[in-house]
């Protein structure tokens, strides 16, 4: 190295700077993704939470007042919210049939038909691609009593009925079933990548051994499905209360009668409806609950129960 | 895909197929109706068959000559180009950090990097709206971009391929006087081209289709998204539906064409993005 230069910093002294700079390297690049991270998901969840005890409209010139825990109660006490509750129910539990028990199935018939099944997997996956927003749009145009073809179709064969979307129960299950529209292909996807990560040498043994085909899939497809079958229900209870969000604003605004509204779309109205910033922050801070309950159990029972060795 | 690793006797075989073109109907049906409307003339809008007989453009003209569509589609792709570029650079960074050096806290931010996943738009909207109201950045671009920039997805697809890139490539390159910067850029990223090709379209066209966001921050037409513009064209023009319809059209169309090109890979990609839930 510097042999023979009369060096004024001996090397000592460089190598642990260098070390310091190699130390501070990693931090370099995390940085620009850091700052960000900071600035609009850590911090406004803390500042959330402090708003969550305030009362305020969000004007500018009006003061901030420390109500303690009267927004929480406000929020638990309010019919709006015993409707949300009610109807992110009925959404969660509509979807598990829809899309969690019937993509598996048509997932395991088109994994049998190997590569001819790439034509199904394909135009299936389409509606993953569409936005909430055209599938809201389209179907609106659809089921309007003015120009839609179903409307139209209905009344030709005597289903006389108007516009699904003027009644609570009707605009709930029209939601529900362009949801599951829009979400059951990609569940399909994630269960052929589960069934694609299944050992063929597993299969070839049981044949071997004179298993039957359907011997084969309840005693090695099912179970070794189990995991993905608890990931895909975990991502579509999530799925079913957050991305109607957007099918509910377009459709129906909530309604009729607080008809469609859940968690998700509840804690909007309430902080950009109503302008009721500290109860929409306490409705969060409610649904942050939820939704850490949700992943506490994945992880959970990701760590212990539904996992097999292959 | 592979061949079949299971025959099912032909009852089955025949149900399955019944139920699958019925599923794969039931999304071909929507879309043909949409393109046919977008071209049907105004005297065919309320026929019940789904092609026009005489197909114009008319839709269209009116579409980009008497609404502000064409200001829609160009705050959508400046935003989208912007965004994703945006979010590339910034988990490409970050990802070679994870996979490349083991640092005190590395664990710890990486959870906090998994943690933001987890947490969907709505859980950050009340601050965020308070803090772009202070920046008076209402209707810009930057209230579209600058908050989404960082993408935890984006971090961990990247880790994942750039762990299971040979570390001893990354160490020659440096021992050659590279630096991290350049090791990244000349010897990780060329090997990283098809996941992130892939990945660039996955974020785009979850930029591009994204409402929630655009519908928090956006109110007059000049800073509206495509998506926010076909919701407000169906307030507005209510009785419209063939302009609506090739609005629809041409909202959706780039995002399926560049599926079809590189089909397998976004599909893998979208899978893997499903797993951050």
């Amino acid at each position: 190295m510097d042999v023979g230069q009369p060096s004024a910093t001996p090397l000592a002294v460089v190598a642990p700077r260098r070390a310091r700079f190699r130390g501070l390297l990693p931090w370099l690049f995390l940085a620009p993704l850091l700052v960000p991270l900071a600035l609009f998901v850590y911090w406004p969840l803390l500042h959330t939470f402090f708003l969550s005890f305030v009362r305020w409209n969000l004007q500018p010139g009006v003061p901030m007042e420390f109500v303690g825990l009267a927004n929480y109660d406000g929020v638990l006490a309010s019919t709006l919210f015993a409707d949300a509750a009610w109807n992110s129910l009925i959404y969660v539990l509509a979807a598990i049939p829809l899309k969690v028990l019937l993509p598996l199935p048509v997932a395991v018939f088109i994994w049998s038909l190997g590569t001819a099944g790439g034509w199904y997997r394909t135009v299936l996956f389409l509606p993953t691609l569409i936005s909430f927003v055209i599938v809201a749009v389209v179907v609106g145009w659809m089921l309007n009593p003015i120009a839609g073809h179903v409307a139209a179709l209905l009344a030709n064969v005597g289903g006389g009925f108007g516009n699904p979307l003027a009644s609570p129960d009707g605009a709930i299950v029209t939601i529900i079933l362009l949801s599951g529209w829009k979400v059951f292909g990609f569940n399909v996807l994630l269960y052929l990548a589960g069934l694609a990560s299944i050992r063929r040498d597993l299969i070839e043994a049981m044949r071997l051994d004179g298993a039957s085909d359907w011997t084969i899939l309840r005693r090695l497809i099912w179970p070794l499905l189990t995991p993905t079958t608890f990931f895909v229900l975990i991502a579509t209870v999530i799925f079913s209360l957050q991305q109607v969000f957007t099918p509910i604003d377009i459709l129906t605004e909530g309604g009729p009668e607080n008809g469609t509204t859940n968690f998700f779309y509840m804690v909007y109205q309430l902080a950009f409806r109503t302008f009721d910033i500290g109860r929409g922050a306490a409705g969060t801070v409610l649904l942050f609950g939820l939704l850490l309950v949700i992943t506490l159990i994945k992880l959970r029972a990701l760590d212990k129960r539904v996992h097999y060795q292959q | 895909m592979a061949p079949a690793p299971i025959a099912f006797g032909r009852p089955w075989r025949v149900t399955g197929h019944i139920l699958c073109l019925a599923l794969c109907l039931s999304v071909v049906a929507p879309l043909v109706l949409v393109l046919g409307t977008a071209f049907k003339p105004a005297n065919e809008i309320y026929d019940l068959t789904p092609w026009p007989q005489r197909p114009t453009l008319a839709n269209f003209a009116r579409l980009l000559n008497e609404t502000d569509f064409v200001l829609y589609l160009w705050n959508s792709l400046a935003t989208t180009f912007l965004r994703v570029a945006g979010q590339l650079a910034i988990a490409v960074l970050a990802a070679y950090a994870f996979a490349r050096w083991r640092f005190t806290g590395s664990t710890f931010v990486f959870a906090l990097t998994l943690g933001a996943m987890m947490i969907p738009h709505q859980l950050v909207m009340i601050p965020i709206y308070i803090m772009i109201a202070e920046l008076e950045w209402f209707d810009t671009w930057a209230a579209l971009i600058i908050p989404n920039l960082a993408m935890p997805f984006a971090v961990f697809l990247l880790r994942q391929h750039m762990m299971s890139f040979p570390k001893e490539l990354l160490d020659a390159a440096e021992m050659d006087g590279a630096g991290p910067l350049t090791a990244l850029w000349r010897v990780m990223l060329p090997n990283l081209g098809p996941a992130v090709a892939a990945l660039t379209i996955v974020l785009s066209i979850d930029c591009w289709n994204e409402y929630f966001w655009p519908l928090l921050v956006t109110d007059t037409p000049g800073a509206r998204t495509v998506q926010i513009g076909i919701r407000q064209f169906l307030e507005e023009n209510f009785e419209d539906f063939g302009a609506l319809m090739a609005g629809v059209t041409v909202a959706s169309v780039p995002v399926l064409a560049v599926f079809f090109v590189l089909q397998r890979r976004i599909m893998e990609t979208f899978v893997a993005s499903g797993l951050k839930g």
